[in-house]
């Protein structure tokens, strides 16, 4: 065939549609080196390139260029939204877990000081048992067959110190506590304690320590600002003579 | 038929793509075949758009089509050191890849395969795509081409639809349309000396 009878298919030969005889005849005009034939391909190849283009536009999915950027192995350097929120929500889950660790960190430390006041109750009471278990402890009771003071005891020991176990106390103000008071004979009163009633109006103080029976003249509390003072600011609400026993 | 209805519609959006980027691409080409990544994203920015709508326009498919477009790329980026980057046209050679990729596809999914294949894949020689002259895309060419494509009877116009977008040969048209082959393939070579005449006149305006 000659090149001018071939020249109606190029377009089909370039779109890989040519068949049979003018398929063969165009690529053995090619490989033969026919300009006539390459020059038509070229031109060919041009006219379907146009043709190709005049489509409706469609847009594609932004993640289209990254599988694209991926086939030939370049990942995408910055972070996609959804890194981006699995970031956020990391951080989110730390600074909460750091919340969490630091409230811990404060219910461990209240549980710890909660723990030393119960362990000194603890000892206190220990020993206030002993105390009162020892024979050369000396009884002293107060109020009985008063109308409405304060009642109770007071336990004295040369050795161990003095024990107030006092009922019907009176209600405390805001910022105020019982101070027991040891107060020698011709002496000024010594701070024995701050204590603070139970809702029913039990106290209990215990002094711990020896104690010169022979000096001690009186055992009285009270009512002192929480801080403590140095001296009795207020009229005492008990004072139980201890003296000569 | 009812693809006839869109070609009326077509856009030239893509067209004007590959004209207006034609002329800087010798320097893109270079940085691609010296294997810089950057340059492959650029190259997908200037025709992945246009690839995946030529692709979609063939294969009606958005899942298959950014399959087909991923491998478009990847056969480029593997096939760009034989490219003429002096006188070569990247958007042409990469429009064809798209375009016998989406054939390919069709073809695949119809069971027709293996010889056709290889046809295609002859046909996408980057030294195909050297000494292209740039009158041979401009714009001008191009309003022409669309222009005369309207022009076409509608029997013209189906069977240039059938052979870019559906990659038909002229028997398959045949079967298709139900008509005899000798008719076809008058419709054909008209259709194409019409289009081609249109592009002569143009490049001798």
């Amino acid at each position: 065939m000659s090149c001018e009878e071939l020249a109606n298919m190029y377009e089909l030969y370039a779109l890989g549609l040519a068949e049979g005889e003018e398929k063969m005849e165009i690529a053995q005009h090619l490989a033969d080196g026919c300009q006539a034939c390459r020059r038509g391909v070229h031109q060919a190849l041009a006219l379907n390139s146009l043709m190709l283009g005049q489509v409706d536009d469609v847009k594609p999915r932004a993640r289209l260029k990254r599988r694209v950027m991926a086939a030939i192995g370049v990942r995408h350097r910055s972070w996609t939204w959804a890194a981006a929120l699995a970031a956020a929500c990391m951080l989110v889950v730390a600074l909460w877990l750091g919340e969490q660790e630091r409230e811990r960190t404060a219910q461990l430390a209240d549980a710890r000081r909660e723990l030393l006041e119960v362990s000194a109750d603890r000892d206190h009471m220990a020993a206030a048992l002993r105390m009162l278990d020892q024979p050369d402890t000396i009884l002293v009771g107060f109020g009985k067959g008063q109308p409405a003071p304060p009642k109770g005891n007071v336990f004295v020991n040369g050795r161990s110190g003095v024990l107030l176990i006092a009922s019907n106390l009176p209600a405390l103000q805001p910022g105020r506590l019982f101070e027991m008071w040891v107060i020698p004979q011709g002496g000024a009163p010594r701070p024995a304690g701050m204590f603070q009633p139970s809702a029913n109006g039990m106290g209990f103080n215990l002094l711990a320590g020896p104690l010169d029976l022979a000096s001690v003249g009186t055992i009285a509390v009270t009512v002192e600002p929480e801080a403590g003072s140095p001296a009795p600011t207020t009229t005492p609400i008990l004072a139980v003579p201890v003296a000569g026993l | 038929m009812r693809f006839l209805n869109y070609l009326p519609a077509l856009l030239v959006y893509g067209l004007l793509q590959v004209l207006l980027r034609y002329k800087d691409e010798s320097d893109l080409a270079r940085r691609l075949k010296a294997r810089e990544p950057r340059a492959m994203e650029d190259l997908y920015d200037r025709y992945g758009r246009l690839a995946y709508s030529l692709i979609y326009r063939v294969v009606r498919n958005a899942a298959a089509a950014e399959d087909l477009v991923q491998e478009t790329f990847l056969r480029v980026w593997n096939r760009v050191h034989s490219f003429d980057q002096q006188r070569g046209a990247l958007g042409p050679w990469i429009l064809t890849v798209a375009r016998n990729r989406a054939i390919d596809y069709l073809r695949s999914i119809d069971g027709k395969m293996s010889a056709g294949s290889l046809e295609l894949d002859r046909l996408e020689n980057p030294a195909l795509f050297s000494a292209f002259d740039d009158s041979a895309l401009s714009i001008d060419r191009a309003r022409r081409l669309k222009s005369a494509f309207e022009k076409l009877n509608p029997n013209q116009r189906m069977v240039i639809e059938l052979a870019y977008f559906e990659g038909l040969s002229q028997t398959e048209m045949a079967d298709r349309m139900k008509q005899p082959l000798g008719t076809v393939k008058t419709w054909v070579r008209s259709a194409l000396k019409a289009l081609r005449d249109e592009l002569m006149e143009a490049a001798s305006a």
